[in-house]
């Protein structure tokens, strides 16, 4: 019961966590050839020591990312003697690290304040999904950037519900940036931050009146702020590094070939096409379902009446029917949990809830069994076995996210902060 | 047209001076038990149109090729290339290439059935770029390399194409070349010239029974040797002896002796190597070199030489080196795979992209290995071989009935390479090799000793899995299409029947508007 009654034990613990991951991590790294530090961190790093040298980091095969990223982990390209040279490593690590505390600690702020949730139960959802979570504190200290993610979208909720519409839209312009996904959010938000969120009360009739209510202060400033930034950043790095910067960070995801297996249910469709076997080109198709859930249906239908589950909802909807998915996709959705599970049906009733963590795991585990099939034991487990462990992880997931939508037709209010800050 | 014949006689091999005849029209071998280089010598205006076409435009075209079955390469034969088909290729102007060369590699490697190879209009579409060499002599700007078990389709082109269709000696010539080791062909622009010549260690019927003719033409010219080799008094040096005659000229046989500096040694205490994929080889598999750690002693180099032990890799597109993570510096990673350092590698470079969208034919990768210490502690058992690893990775290939498609990985070559810092070239060596695709990674003043490949076929066979499709029966390419569509639709169908009864239930808006007012109330 105490365990979850002071904030700062809560953080110190997770602080705590990624510590011992880190220094466990370098200890890994000096001593064994099977290395802790993920194989992007090495990517993230040469990059920044490209960046270091005046170079571009796209020189580094592989690097997909903003060059901000390399920008930021510049300290792992000094040079410094035998002890030092360890930290400086970690450089890019720790600060993935504080971003998930810091992600975790904008949630609970948000929770308690927004939510009204007491302390101790805000802290323990996010202690249980995101700050205690072995996964999460695995892949940050493993240096791998999604943590950066994960505050980026809890600073655009915290400035969305904190009513700060110029804050938000340039987190978002930042935040879509990094990485493309967080313009699912823009519209929801959008959608959401009505005249009547603003305050305003009286409700007219009509069509014309109804369509200029639409263009509120709000909404005008936080599109023209997410623009500016998205605009802004992109034109300082094309200036900087032309056509590769648009090619690996924009691009690519338009022209990948590599359809190695993943999650995704397109996969095995994907391969087969790629290789010239296909005779329609469904997978071409692939974008209309997933946007049209994604920027029409769930923000239309959802984002009034619960922004934060809509946003779940996007986001898990987005990974579900995308034509690539990777496990590192699973923490998008992850640092939105905490706002939803505690009134979730999942949590409310427990067998719904347990079934669907067994599915979704069973998912994963019959998935994970043909893939280890063929990635190690050399077996063509493509068919029928991979093909139909990710069609049947994509329904688990698709009965999983008629659960959310479900749930998010109850309204929730959030108002307590924008009184709090109105009130003189 | 010139022929050299040489016959290499091991120092054990007994000879009697029956054994070769030489008359005034004629030269007659019997029951030889020798090596046997052919070289035939043509000049660019005696070769039909369509190859002296493609060999104008370029300034130096290296045709190598290795039998995948073992052979003992001696001396002064000693250098080796990996099995299959090298091409060092330098156009005579960097911005035409013509497709002359593309169509004599189809020609050549194309119609055999299981023929796995990358082609191209333009040699600048599947060729690589070989990184910078330090010996330009040896180096060509454009490599290939394909797997090519049989020469028999480079034989029939000769036959076909490059004969005089009255000229027996020709076919049968060609013909030849079916049983042998190695096969060089060069065509060098200062020459004009193009050589032709094969290899054999040992006589494929057995021993060598011969009658060479005395050109009809007299332009012609056919030299005779039959020679032993032995280590010369300079470590670089190789010395030979034995019998020379120009065939319908001279009225005997001639004895001789010379010397000259090789950089290709033999290697006198020789080593052997193994080279093996470990099963399950999956989608990462890992090369293993396996040397008898007895054998792995330092070659008798010059004083001032150092010498270290290297591989190098002629790898097909089908499976490939990570460069980052083969160049690291980590010492516990290339202790742990038993390797020195990266020191060149070229060619296909890119991580993911699928074997279908790669035009180059693969990639090249010269890795210098460590060797044990030389003072181990007694008291450890020390295992008998030393093994050392090389990492690498599968491309995803086409479908296939069977589920597998095979990757033919030939066996890297092994050697010692003993380096100087002098920078001035040795002087000239009647059996010189060249551009072999690695030599030209180091100096001039450098010294290789092979070390020899032991297995039966110097091919290892990497199964590759692959999406099985069928035409009938489960394995359907429309089943996979149709399934993913249908799963991919219910589900989207269901997450907007959900959608729909909530928007039926509770509308667009914040349903509970008293909740909403509420709020303001308090608000105001």
């Amino acid at each position: 019961m105490g365990l979850f009654n002071s904030a700062p034990r809560v953080f110190l613990a997770a602080t705590a966590l990624r510590l011992v991951l880190l220094v466990y991590g370098g200890w890994q790294d000096a001593h064994s050839a099977v290395k802790y530090t993920d194989i992007d961190y090495m990517v993230f790093t040469d990059a920044a020591r490209y960046v270091s040298n005046g170079e571009s980091p796209y020189m580094r095969d592989t690097y997909r990312y903003t060059p901000l990223l390399a920008w930021m982990l510049v300290p792992t390209a000094w040079e410094a003697p035998a002890p030092w040279s360890t930290l400086t490593f970690a450089f890019g690590k720790a600060l993935f690290a504080l971003s998930d505390i810091l992600a975790g600690w904008l949630v609970v702020q948000l929770l308690t304040r927004c939510y009204r949730f007491p302390t101790e139960r805000a802290l323990r959802y996010v202690a249980a999904v995101w700050l205690w979570n072995p996964m999460v504190a695995n892949i940050s200290t493993r240096g791998s950037s999604e943590g950066l993610l994960g505050v980026l979208v809890a600073a655009l909720l915290w400035a969305t519900l904190t009513k700060k519409p110029i804050l938000a839209g340039l987190i978002l312009g930042l935040a879509v940036h990094f990485k493309i996904y967080p313009f699912i959010y823009g519209v929801s938000i959008l959608w959401w931050w009505d005249a009547e969120r603003d305050g305003s009360s009286s409700i007219e009739a009509g069509l014309l009146s109804k369509a200029l209510r639409f263009v509120t202060p709000s909404r005008v400033k936080f599109v023209v702020a997410a623009l500016a930034s998205f605009v802004a950043l992109n034109t300082v790095m094309y200036l900087q590094y032309g056509q590769p910067f648009l090619q690996h960070t924009f691009l690519h995801h338009l022209t990948r070939i590599d359809h190695r297996h993943n999650f995704s249910p397109y996969s095995t469709l994907l391969y087969l096409s790629a290789a010239g076997g296909a005779e329609t080109r469904f997978e071409a198709l692939a974008f209309i379902p997933q946007i049209a859930l994604v920027v029409l249906a769930l923000p239309l239908v959802l984002a009034k009446k619960n922004l934060t589950t809509t946003m779940l909802a996007q986001t898990f909807a987005f990974v579900t029917f995308n034509k690539v998915c990777t496990s590192q996709y699973f923490l998008w959705y992850l640092v939105l949990l905490p706002f939803y599970l505690p009134s979730s049906s999942l949590i409310g009733k427990p067998k719904m809830g347990i079934s669907a963590a067994i599915l979704w795991i069973l998912g994963q585990a019959l998935w994970l069994h043909q893939g280890y099939n063929l990635e190690f034991l050399g077996r063509p487990s493509f068919v029928p076995g991979l093909y139909l462990a990710g069609l049947f992880f994509f329904c688990v997931n698709v009965w999983i996210l008629g659960i959310i939508v479900q749930d998010g037709s109850q309204s929730v209010e959030e108002t307590e902060l924008v009184q709090k800050s109105k009130s003189p | 047209m010139k022929r050299r014949i040489t016959f290499i006689q091991r120092i054990d091999a007994g000879f009697d001076p029956q054994q070769v005849v030489l008359t005034s029209s004629s030269l007659s071998v019997r029951d030889l038990d020798a090596a046997r280089e052919d070289r035939f010598t043509v000049e660019l205006d005696q070769l039909p149109e369509q190859l002296r076409g493609a060999l104008e435009h370029s300034s130096g075209l290296h045709l190598r090729w290795a039998s995948e079955r073992p052979y003992d390469a001696l001396a002064p034969f000693a250098s080796r290339v990996s099995p299959g088909l090298h091409v060092q290729y330098t156009p005579l102007k960097t911005d035409e290439s013509p497709e002359a060369l593309c169509t004599l590699l189809r020609a050549v490697v194309g119609p055999d059935k299981d023929a796995q190879f990358k082609d191209c209009t333009k040699p600048e579409e599947s060729f690589i770029e070989p990184p910078l060499s330090t010996n330009s002599a040896s180096s060509a700007s454009l490599q290939y390399h394909t797997h090519l078990p049989s020469v028999k389709n480079l034989v029939k082109y000769i036959q076909n194409d490059v004969c005089a269709k009255e000229s027996t000696e020709c076919h049968t010539s060609a013909n030849a070349l079916l049983t042998a080791d190695s096969i060089d062909i060069d065509y060098d622009s200062s020459s004009r010239a193009l050589t032709v010549s094969g290899f054999w260690a040992n006589p494929p019927k057995g021993d060598w029974t011969d009658q060479i003719m005395k050109p009809s033409s007299s332009a012609d010219q056919i030299e005779f040797g039959l020679l032993g080799a032995e280590p010369g008094l300079e470590p670089e040096e190789i010395k030979m002896g034995g019998l020379l005659a120009v065939v319908g000229q001279d009225q005997k046989l001639k004895p001789t002796m010379f010397s000259f500096p090789s950089r290709h040694q033999h290697l006198i205490e020789s080593s052997s190597y193994t080279v093996s994929f470990t099963p399950p080889t999956g989608l990462h598999p890992e090369m293993s070199i396996t040397i008898p750690r007895s054998t792995l002693k330092q070659p008798p180099a010059p004083n001032d030489a150092t010498c270290a032990l290297h591989t190098y890799l002629t790898l097909p597109s089908t499976i490939f080196g990570d460069q980052y993570q083969l160049a690291t510096t980590d010492p516990l990673f290339l202790e742990s795979h038993n390797l020195a350092v990266l020191k060149a590698h070229a060619g296909e470079m890119d991580l993911e992209a699928p074997d279908w969208v790669v035009k180059n034919w693969g990639s090249s990768w010269l890795l210098e290995l460590a060797t044990p210490p030389t003072q181990e502690q007694d008291q450890t058992p020390v295992p008998s071989n030393w093994t050392a690893t090389i990492p690498l990775h599968l491309r995803y290939l086409p479908p296939s009935e069977s589920g597998y498609r095979t990757a033919h990985v030939p066996w890297p070559i092994v050697f010692w390479a003993c380096t100087t810092e002098d920078e001035e070239g040795m002087g000239p060596n009647p059996f010189e090799r060249t551009h072999l695709g690695w030599d030209g990674l180091f100096g001039p003043r450098t010294t290789f000793y092979q070390l020899s490949p032991a297995g039966e076929r110097l091919v290892e066979d990497v199964d590759v899995p692959v999406l099985q499709l069928s035409g009938e029966g489960m394995f359907q390419g429309k089943f996979i299409e149709l399934g993913t569509c249908v799963v991919i639709s219910l589900g989207f169908l269901w997450v907007l029947l959900k959608l729909v009864r909530v928007a039926w239930s509770s509308g667009v808006g914040a349903n509970g508007k008293s909740g909403r007012v509420g709020a303001h109330d308090k608000k105001d």
